[in-house]
This record gives structure tokens, sequence and C-alpha cells, in this order.
């Protein structure tokens, strides 16, 4: 269907060259997979007295959005209520767009002109920390055991590298399936789909109404973060339990399977071409009601309810296939560096920021907070138990230093099979190649 | 000053000089005459020093480490270039830049040097056209990146829709910016667009210079257009032509704001896809910031830079070797 002829024969292993000769770190301890939300009522990791003698200021970076209510929120309810509770603390907000975030911290590594609490991708943990940057918050605060005690699991560990947690979770999300219930209706589809052979009859039906131009599914990219949950519900994945190795589960029968899958949707039309890049964003797509299901985080309701306010659509959980119904789990980590000035008053902003308090504010805009206290409280979005549940099943990426490595290798790998470039397989297993070096040179 | 000058001894140098002191006198002139411009120029050198020379320096020595950021930075002698000798993607990365620069240089001294014959005529609206032509120059590069990621978008954009609804030169619509072998000549044309306006505009200045006696004697002689641009127009323009060729090589070869917005945004990868937008800056770019290999970046820079040189050295000495035929 596309103009596949032109064969690209210099299409190149993409990680393989870029092993780092530095040895990082040593032997990868595994820092576990996300784990079920603790059911456990846990203490309140509320308010601590206030503390008038912390004084000085704390430089936040956090990428908060501008577009929505994030900064807003940030700066006008939660700013001043830490305000109150340490009047002697200036907390300097620098509003940076999230996708800017990356290099500013790399220059300010670089520079020595870092901030003294971050909102972390919790994908950057493993990476800053092994790069020594971070402080150990388990060492640094006397009470981190007792705030973890009243968080999700999965997100805690997206804190621990080697035998230290250098952050605390402050915001988790995952994907789930939104459907567009009006087309739905339309293909006289009746109900979201639970497994995988569902989610098939449901795109056939959504492509028999409607036509080209239209599409049971779209998926922006090949990515992990893209992908994962398929490979995860065919049973794949990117590595080992272990962390060590690829091979056996990036080119194992579950990745291939699910790789496969993707392709032969893609070839009948039932997932749109928007996967292999350079189309509308997916959020589009459903909007406009050309992509009747896509897979989604918390913070697109809020976005949805601004650009697409007739819009009529549901949540479910992601269709289940042989490995269960799993999604990738997302979300912030707030850390503090080590190069901090003002140590006392950055753990004290820090605190605050995973106080009920906090997290309730920022939980009303979208930031899903990861306190199990919160947990169906009624100030909540309506939307978010879906979420909860799904995040019951959803795992993490792989948390090692070189990740910005494996994504692109994997992606890159999927996108050659899906192009049909190379065979499903021996695409994989050029991948699962790189990816074995990249996770021994950590 | 002026007025207490004349009673200060301190300040008749000339009688406290010892015997050469005749020169006394130019010294100090030379000095007075010299010092406001050296003082004039201190400010610029500074900022040249704290912001270029400084840098250079010292991302030359990073060149030679495997910094990157945190941990202790150890010197590994000439690593990084070996490293990047057997790198092939860097070698890709340069021979795509070598392609973008090649079709966008080419196209820019056509289209403009086209635009400027046109726009040198005597026609009605001469100066709102040059305006036009000119306003891509002076729009920013993400602006301008962002507008060509619609036009090409694969699903809905407007060059699928005039290639496909309009003109009916291809059946399926195409993902200009997510087809390895489109991707990049895609940026390119956004490049030459964006240039022909500035290219125009030098090529204009360059055809200031020609004598309208010339035209006016060839014309006498019986030359027709051809021969007049041939044997008049042309060879005014050859210092014009090679200047615009080194600066636009150069323009080329720094390729980057509209690869980087232009990929990121349809592929998700810089450089996407399957690397098949990766110009050097742009994969030197990933190995700073991607991937925090500062050392290795650095060392990239200077290969790169060194490329550049060669190839305007090159472009000067077939150019002189033509003017001396």
């Amino acid at each position: 269907m596309k103009s596949r002829s032109v064969t690209r024969s210099l299409a190149l292993l993409a990680a393989v060259p870029l092993v780092l000769s530095a040895c990082l770190g040593t032997a990868a301890s595994p820092a576990p997979t996300a784990a079920p939300p603790s059911v456990a009522p846990a203490p309140s990791a509320g308010a601590p007295t206030p503390s008038p003698e912390v004084s000085g200021t704390v430089t936040f970076w956090n990428g908060y959005a501008a577009d929505g209510d994030e900064i807003k929120t940030f700066t006008e309810v939660v700013l001043p209520a830490f305000a109150a509770q340490y009047p002697h603390v200036t907390v300097e907000h620098q509003e940076i767009p999230y996708d800017d975030l990356r290099q500013k911290l790399v220059t300010g590594l670089a520079g020595g002109t870092l901030p003294d609490v971050l909102r972390a991708d919790i994908i950057w943990v493993p990476e800053f920390a092994d790069q020594g940057a971070l402080l150990a918050l388990d060492e640094e605060m006397s009470d981190f055991a007792e705030l973890t005690g009243g968080m999700f699991e999965g997100p805690v560990s997206t804190n621990k590298w080697g035998d230290h947690y250098y952050g605390l979770p402050l915001d988790t999300n995952t994907r789930v399936l939104f459907y567009n219930t009006g087309v739905f209706e339309e293909a006289g589809v009746s109900a979201a789909p639970t497994t995988i052979e569902e989610l098939e009859a449901a795109m056939a039906k959504v492509k028999t109404a409607l036509g080209a131009d239209h599409y049971g599914y779209a998926e922006g990219g090949t990515g992990p973060w893209s992908i994962l949950p398929w490979v995860w519900s065919f049973g794949g994945g990117i590595t080992d339990e272990d962390l060590t190795a690829a091979t056996g589960t990036l080119n194992g029968p579950g990745t291939v399977a699910a790789v496969t899958k993707l392709q032969d949707w893609l070839d009948k039309g039932y997932l749109s071409p928007s996967i292999l890049g350079g189309g509308l964003a997916t959020s589009e797509q459903f909007g406009n009601d050309q992509a009747a299901m896509i897979l989604e985080g918390p913070w697109m309701p809020g976005i949805f309810k601004n650009q697409f306010p007739s819009l009529e659509y549901d949540y479910a959980t992601v269709p289940a296939g042989p490995g269960g119904s799993a999604s990738v789990v997302g979300g912030e980590d707030i850390v503090v560096f080590k190069a901090t000035q003002n140590k006392e008053a950055a753990l004290a902003f820090t605190r605050f920021m995973v106080s009920e308090e906090a997290q309730l504010a920022m939980g009303k805009i979208g930031q899903m907070p990861v306190l199990a206290s919160l947990a169906g409280n009624a100030e909540l979005p309506d939307y978010y138990p879906m979420f909860q549940e799904q995040l019951k099943t959803a795992k993490a990426r792989t948390p090692v230093p070189s990740w910005p490595k494996i994504d692109e290798a994997v992606s890159n790998a999927v996108l050659k099979a899906l192009r049909g470039e190379t065979e499903v397989q021996a695409a994989l297993d050029e991948a699962a190649t790189a990816v074995d070096a990249l996770l021994a040179g950590n | 000053m002026e007025i207490g000058r004349q009673h200060d001894p301190t300040r008749r140098r000339p009688r406290l000089l010892p015997a050469t002191g005749a020169l006394g006198p130019h010294r100090v002139a030379r000095a007075r005459r010299l010092i406001p411009i050296y003082g004039l120029l201190l400010p610029g050198m500074l900022l040249y020093g704290v912001w270029a020379a400084y840098p250079l320096i010292s991302s030359f020595v990073l060149s030679f480490t495997d910094w990157n950021l945190v941990k202790p930075t150890s010197f590994v002698g000439l690593d990084n270039y070996t490293r990047a000798f057997g790198d092939p993607l860097f070698w890709r990365s340069l021979s795509s830049t070598l392609g973008y620069t090649v079709v966008t240089v080419a196209g820019q001294l056509a289209l403009g040097l086209g635009a400027a014959l046109l726009l040198n005529q005597r026609i009605p609206g001469r100066s709102v056209l040059r305006l036009i032509y000119y306003l891509p120059v002076i729009t920013s590069w993400v602006i301008v990146s962002l507008v060509f990621l619609y036009l090409y978008n694969g699903q809905a954009g407007a060059l699928n829709w005039f290639l496909k609804d309009v003109l009916g030169v291809i059946d399926q619509n195409v993902a200009w910016l997510a087809e390895p072998s489109t991707a990049l000549w895609a940026i390119a044309v956004l490049g030459i667009w964006k240039g022909i306006g500035w290219t125009m505009v030098v090529f204009l200045a360059g055809l200031q210079a020609v004598p309208d006696e010339l035209y006016e004697a060839a014309s006498m002689d019986g030359a027709g257009t051809w021969a007049r641009f041939r044997y008049i127009t042309l060879p005014f323009l050859r210092a014009t032509s090679t200047f615009l060729l080194v600066v636009l090589t150069i323009g080329g070869f720094n390729a980057f704001i509209s690869i980087f917005v232009m990929s990121s945004a349809a592929t998700g990868t810089i450089g996407g896809p399957l690397n098949s937008t990766d110009v050097a800056l742009t994969y030197m770019w990933k190995q700073a910031f991607t991937e925090i290999d500062l050392g290795y970046g650095a060392a990239l820079s200077f290969l790169l830079a060194g490329a550049i040189g060669l190839v305007s050295v090159v472009e000067f000495r077939l150019i002189r070797r033509q003017e001396a035929a």
C-alpha cells in the first residue's frame, strides 16, 4: 500500500556501535517491576508539622504543562499551601516545557546550574542516579519507609537503582483503551472489547462500516511506550526478569506474535498508518471519528474537553491476550540533586509534594496521585478508577541507564518489520543482539 | 586632562627615555592612536573570547575525554576519533549531510538566480514581489518547519491532496516524512524554499554591478538573450556565486532545526525514520543530549568542522582554477 519498493540497503542497526565504552555502573540490580497497588489502608503521608525554622530558596523544575491547568494549579494552589507551612522557604518555580526539560537538565548537569528539586520522568531516574547526581532519599529522609508505606508499590519501585531509592513517586499513569462511542454505534459494536479476539471483531466492523481513511485502532509510533501493551498482552517483553538479556524475550515467540499481529492489522487497514509516523496524532484521529480506539493516559480527558467538546467516548482496560490485559506505567518521580545548596528546604518541599494536600490538588487536574489513601477519593476525576484498575497489571519500561538507546533500537526494529523491510523475526533478532550489548554495558 | 598635561612632568616621556628617545614621540603617538582602537575592540574581543574561543578550546579538550557530566572524567586519547571512523551511523549521517547540502545548494543557486533575473526586470509590483520572495528568509525555522509538517502529513497533508486529488499523479497518500526514501528530500525542499529569497537578494546586488551599456552594445552586435546572459551576466556574477556557494555549503552542513523539528514530530525519533534524516548535527546532538556522551559528541563536532573546512577549500580552489583557465 505504501511505496515500500524503495529498499534501504543501508538500514543499519541502531545501537550496536554506540555501546558506551565507559563501564556504566556494575551488575544490573533488578529493580522490581510494577506490582499491584498495595490495598492495605496505609498511614496518611500527610502534612508534617509546620517548620518555620527551615528557610532558604528551592528551585524546582517540573515540566508541568502550560496549556492545561497544571501550572495554574501548582502555582495557585500547591505553592501557597506550602508557603503556609514553610513561610521562610521560597520555591522558585521555573516554567520549562516538558519536551525541553531533558536538554535543559543535561546542560544544567554540565554547567552546574541544576535545580534543587526535579520532577523527573520515571525512566530518567536510573540514568541520573547512575550518574551519581541524585541524593539517595532513603538515606536522607528518616521517615522514608513511613512515606513510601502509604504509596502504590509500582510507582515507588521506579525510584530504585542499585541498593537505594533516589526519589519519591510524584504522579503515576498508564494507558487504557479509549473508545469512541459514536463510531462504535455506527459500526454496530455493542460493547468495549475485552479480548484480542473481540478487538479484532470490533476493528473489522469499523472498517466495513466506515471504510477507507477510518481505522479500528490508531497508534502513534513503534517505540516501547506505544507497542509494549500489545507485546505484553501476547506474553512478550523486552528483557528477561533480571534485566540482563533481551535475547529470548525481545525476539521470543510472544513479542514476535505481537508484532506480527500489528503488521496484520496494518495490512488489513484495521490499524491506522500513523503507527509508521508522518500522520495525524492519535488523539486527533480519535477526536475526528477517524479512529475508533486508542490507548491514552489520564491527562487526555482534559485535552479532549477543550479540543473536541462534543466527542463521546468511554474507557476500558486494554483487551487481554494470552498474557492478560497489560499496559505500560508512566509518570514522574520527585528527586533532589546532590548539588543542592539547601538540602533541608529541598527535602521539606519534596515531602510536601507527596503530602495528601498537594497530591489531591494536582490529582484533581489529571496528575494521578501515588497515595493509596486517595484511591477512590470523591474529589478526584471519575475516570481514575479505570486507570487504577489497569495499573494493577501495568508494567514499567526497563529501568536501566541505557534506556534511551534501547528505546531507539526497539522502535527501529519494529518499524522495519511493520514497513515490511525485514521479517519480524529477523528484525527482532537484530534488536535483541543490540539490546544485549547495551545491557552488558550497564 | 588635556590642559593639565602640559604641567605634569611625568607626562614628558621623551626626556625620560634613553638614547633612542628620538623614536619616543612616534611611540607615544602610535600608542595614542592604537589605545582607543583596541579599547573599542576589547569588549567585542572579550565577548568573542568568552562565548566563542573559550568553548571552542574547552570542547576541543573535551573531545579527548570520556566526559559524561557527573562521573569522573578521564583522558582517552584519540579513542573518540577512532570510534567515529568506525561508526557506520556517523558515516551515514555525513553522507546524508552531503546529499542534503548538494541538493539545497544547487536548488537555492538555480532558483535564487532565476528569481533575481526575473525580479531585475522593470515590471510592475517588483518591490512587492521581491519582498514576498524574501519573507521566508526572515520567518522562524521552527514555524516554517511546523507548517511544512502539515503540508507533508501522510493522512491530511495539502501536498497529498494536490498530488492525488488534483493532479492524480499518485494513487495513495504518501507519508512524506515517514518514508526513509523521501523524508530527507522533503526537508531539503523546505531548505531550498527558505533560502531562495536570500540568494536572490545577493544575486540582485551582483546584477546591479553589470553596466547597462554592455547589454546595449551586445544587442547592437546582434547578441540574443542567451548570449547576453552567458557572456555578460554570468561572468559578472562569478564573485557573487563563489561567495554564495561557500556560504550556502556551510549552511547546508549546519542544517539542524528543520530536521530536528520535523523528524521528531513526524516519527518520534530525531533523525527518523530509521536514521534516514540523521545529518551530522542531529547525530552529534543525540550523542550529547540523548546519550549523554559529550566527549564523543565534541569529537564529532571537530570532525565536521574539518569536513566543512576541507569542502570550502576545495570549492575555492576549483573556482580559482576555473578563473585562471
